[in-house]
């Protein structure tokens, strides 16, 4: 029953190690936003899956930019609404 | 010529040639039958090389013939039939003609005798039946019930319990506690004599169908025929007199990522032994379970309280193959076809994991599609020999399946309607576990390695239309206005504002249903649900752990320290109160006044920690070795517990459960086992402190985190 190939999480996890000396020079405060970056990633393992690409880590980097995105948007929405109070 | 009916509670080769079955007759008698019965096996291969066997074994009082039989795989084919009217003779006879021919391929070599009767007489173990006699001996048997019935009448065993008064791997009892009927008493060790009279006695009054026991494989009936050599006093367990128990050595094995220690066995014959802490799956389901297990798979019921379901659904694939002329192969013929590195990340993957959405919801529903990856099988043909085919006739996996999704799917049918207090439910739901789980391993055996009928294509041909058809469900969910907050494999969670009764979700499920094919169930609608963040990183969801309240306040959980096997009771009990506490919480505000209320709690209980007023017991830690002894660099707390029991001459074995606390100073911990109890004193308060805090954290952090967010809004 074992699998042969390794699964999203587990090519993420051998990325992410093989970016920890990038990780490591960053400042503290980078530090903090790269794991937000990776973090957005993991919030789409499944479907980063489903792409069945040879090279997963490109369809992350698409995870990434959703998640950005989806939290422009929401600022955007924030400032609409914010302005629209303050007339 | 007598007839009789009752229920077949055995059957076995008889050393004498044929077989021999016990019937529980419906006039309360137990009756040892004969029945004339022989059995084949095939060798298949170059023809040359046939008839040197046929001349090697044409001597041995066997019958051959040359015929042609079907391999699920290859067809049909020219074979060796070997057949014996002394079924008892035919591991020898086959043991025998491999040794000397060993590049022939066998089949039916290794098929449990009982599977063997089963599939050929139409009967099924624990099943009623008619039986025409002559004497001791069978002429006819008439089978009056199906493996299949919802409601199958009751067999009136006479159960005999037995148990020493301590776990013997750890001290020397002093006495066995016997219980039948409402009648109970012990029996002192010593002197042996007065001990082996009185049990004999007992057995032969009582007459038990089974002899329920705590460590009688791995203690008891090694240990009284010890004495009863020594004492010179015959004792003999089995209602058939003219068998010795059967003993099978114990063993350490690794199964499904973790180390498993099985422990020796001793069968009976003519009545059951069960030892309940030998039994794999008893704590699940229990002797109800067992029994049903024995009914659909065909094997006895020693031998399924003491298997994996792995075994049991093995079994079924045998007797579908039987019953249909299929040839079993004694391995597995199957290896993976060759795949390109495209195609091996295409197909080499699990069911679908989605991240859940982190933090607290309300008004969720949790639907499940029933039994998904059997009903995958059934509907859409899924069996090694006709995966990539169009239009294959049914394969021999769902022909297997079809029946046993059905009954599981009655049953829980009837379930839904029972009120939880009457007196059915615990047996129903005891078999429909039963059911369950041999559902459940009958997936991973298409992929294992030593499946008879497994091929890993077929396994990976369900794990993608499981993909497929969640998929579906989500599309489904998104277009009629649900919020899809996690899927996990074959379970969805959804959510739409207004939508809080288990009524409103009655159309998602028709509708999706509908599209996938596959049956879908309600779980419950949650009052509130969490699923929380990584401890690691806040960010990042868990896919495998929630918990929430029902809207009747009933709990679930899954993934939390509560569910954890080497949590202790204490932590456990405390963990569940929090819960309970949130529990009556219906509103966000609600959640509020609970956190307090839970911090409160787990001080108090900090406070009677302290004050060592919890109950040692409670604080036993159970972890299992996960190699032998002498293998550790750096021995866990586990192996350093093994390890002082080591000293004092317990010797503990490979994926053995070992029981300690954490202790303060020296190796850290104290074991549960030894013979000097632990000073109260020497507790590392701050380490079960420490736990009760992560598990507290645990069912908090998630709550906190949403209220701060909530006040922040």
């Amino acid at each position: 029953m074992g699998k042969t190939a390794l699964t999203i999480t587990q090519q993420l996890n051998e990325t992410e190690a093989m970016l920890a000396p990038f990780r490591r020079t960053l400042r503290r405060s980078d530090q903090y936003v790269f794991d937000g970056l990776l973090a957005a990633a993991r919030r789409h393992i499944a479907a980063i899956g489903e792409v069945e690409s040879l090279l997963p880590f490109q369809i992350a980097l698409l995870a990434m930019l959703l998640e950005q995105a989806k939290e422009i948007a929401v600022l955007q929405q924030k400032l609409d609404e914010m302005k629209k109070r303050n007339g | 010529m007598d007839e009789v009916t009752g229920w077949l509670l055995d059957v076995y080769a008889d050393q004498e040639g044929g077989v021999t079955l016990w019937l529980l007759a419906d006039n309360d008698r137990r009756l040892r039958l004969r029945m004339d019965f022989s059995a084949t096996f095939y060798a298949a291969g170059e023809f040359s090389l046939l008839r040197q066997a046929w001349l090697y074994i044409k001597d041995k009082g066997v019958k051959l013939e040359r015929v042609t039989r079907r391999d699920l795989f290859l067809g049909e084919r020219d074979v060796l039939a070997v057949t014996t009217t002394n079924p008892a003779q035919l591991p020898k006879l086959f043991a025998d003609l491999s040794r000397q021919f060993p590049s022939l391929d066998y089949y039916d070599a290794d098929i449990p005798l009982s599977l063997r009767f089963i599939a050929l007489i139409d009967t099924h173990l624990l099943g009623r039946c008619r039986v025409q006699l002559n004497g001791e001996w069978v002429q006819s048997i008439e089978p009056l019930s199906t493996p299949w019935e919802i409601d199958p009448l009751p067999l009136p065993l006479r159960i005999l319990h037995i148990s020493p008064d301590v776990d013997p791997a750890f001290r020397e009892p002093t006495k066995l506690h016997i219980k039948h009927g409402r009648g109970e008493y012990s029996l002192s060790l010593t002197p042996v004599r007065p001990l082996l009279i009185g049990l004999k006695a007992d057995i032969k009054r009582i007459d038990p169908d089974l002899i329920l026991t705590d460590y009688g494989d791995t203690w008891m009936f090694p240990q009284i025929e010890k004495w009863s050599q020594e004492s010179g006093i015959d004792f003999n367990p089995n209602r058939d007199e003219n068998k010795a128990v059967l003993t099978r050595r114990a063993g350490s094995y690794f199964a499904y990522g973790q180390v498993i220690h099985r422990g020796a066995q001793a069968h009976l014959f003519g009545r059951w032994h069960i030892d309940k802490q030998n039994a794999m799956s008893f704590g699940e389901y229990g002797l109800e379970g067992a029994m049903e297990q024995a009914r659909v798979t065909g094997l006895g019921v020693q031998e399924m309280a003491r298997k994996s379901p792995g075994a049991g659904i093995t079994a079924m694939q045998m007797l579908t193959a039987l019953r249909n002329g299929i040839m079993v192969p004694m391995q597995k013929t199957q290896a993976e076809g060759t795949k390109t590195l495209k195609e091996l990340i295409s197909a080499d993957r699990g069911g679908l994991i989605y991240q859940p959405l982190i933090g607290v919801h309300q008004a969720v529903a949790q639907i499940d599609f029933s039994s998904m990856y059997p009903a995958i099988m059934v509907k859409h043909n899924i069996s090694p020999e006709t995966v990539g085919k169009e239009n294959a006739p049914e394969g021999l996996i769902p022909k297997t399946l079809r029946p046993l999704v059905e009954k599981r799917l009655m049953l829980k049918n009837i379930l839904s309607d029972l009120n939880p207090r009457d007196c059915r439910v615990s047996t129903l739901k005891a078999r429909a576990s039963a059911l369950k789980w041999l559902l459940v391993v009958c997936f991973g055996y298409l992929g294992y390695k030593n499946a008879r009928f497994g091929k890993i294509e077929s396994h990976e041909a369900v794990t993608a239309t499981s993909r497929e058809l969640m998929l579906q469900a989500k599309e489904v969910a998104e277009a009629m206005g649900f919020k899809v907050l996690h899927m996990y494999i074959d379970c969805l969670f959804v959510q739409q504002d207004e939508f809080e009764r288990s009524s409103h979700f009655t159309p998602l499920m028709d509708a999706i249903e509908q599209k996938t094919g596959i049956p879908i169930a309600l779980e419950g609608v949650f009052k509130w649900v969490v699923f929380p963040s990584s401890r690691r990183d806040k960010r990042v969801p868990i896919p495998n752990q929630y918990f929430g309240a029902f809207q009747d306040g009933t709990l679930k959980y899954r993934g939390i320290e509560l569910r954890r096997r080497d949590t202790t009771t204490w932590v456990r009990k405390v963990q569940l109160a929090a819960l309970q506490i949130l529990a009556q919480a219906d509103t966000m505000d609600e959640l509020s006044g609970s956190v307090t209320d839970v911090l409160t709690l787990a001080e108090h209980v900090k406070c009677n920690l302290r004050k060592g007023d919890v109950p040692l017991e409670e604080l036993v830690v159970r972890q299992k070795l996960s190699r032998e002894l002498d293998a550790y660099k750096s021995p866990s707390p586990a192996a350093r517990a093994a390890l002082q029991l080591r000293a004092f001459g317990k010797e503990v074995a490979a994926g053995q459960s070992i029981r300690f606390m954490y202790t303060r100073g020296g190796p850290g911990v104290h074991a549960w086992e030894l013979e000097d109890k632990l000073d109260a004193r020497r507790l590392d308060t701050k380490r079960y402190c420490t736990l009760l805090d992560r598990a507290i954290q645990t069912v908090l952090a998630p709550c906190q985190s949403q209220l701060s967010a909530n006040r922040l809004m």
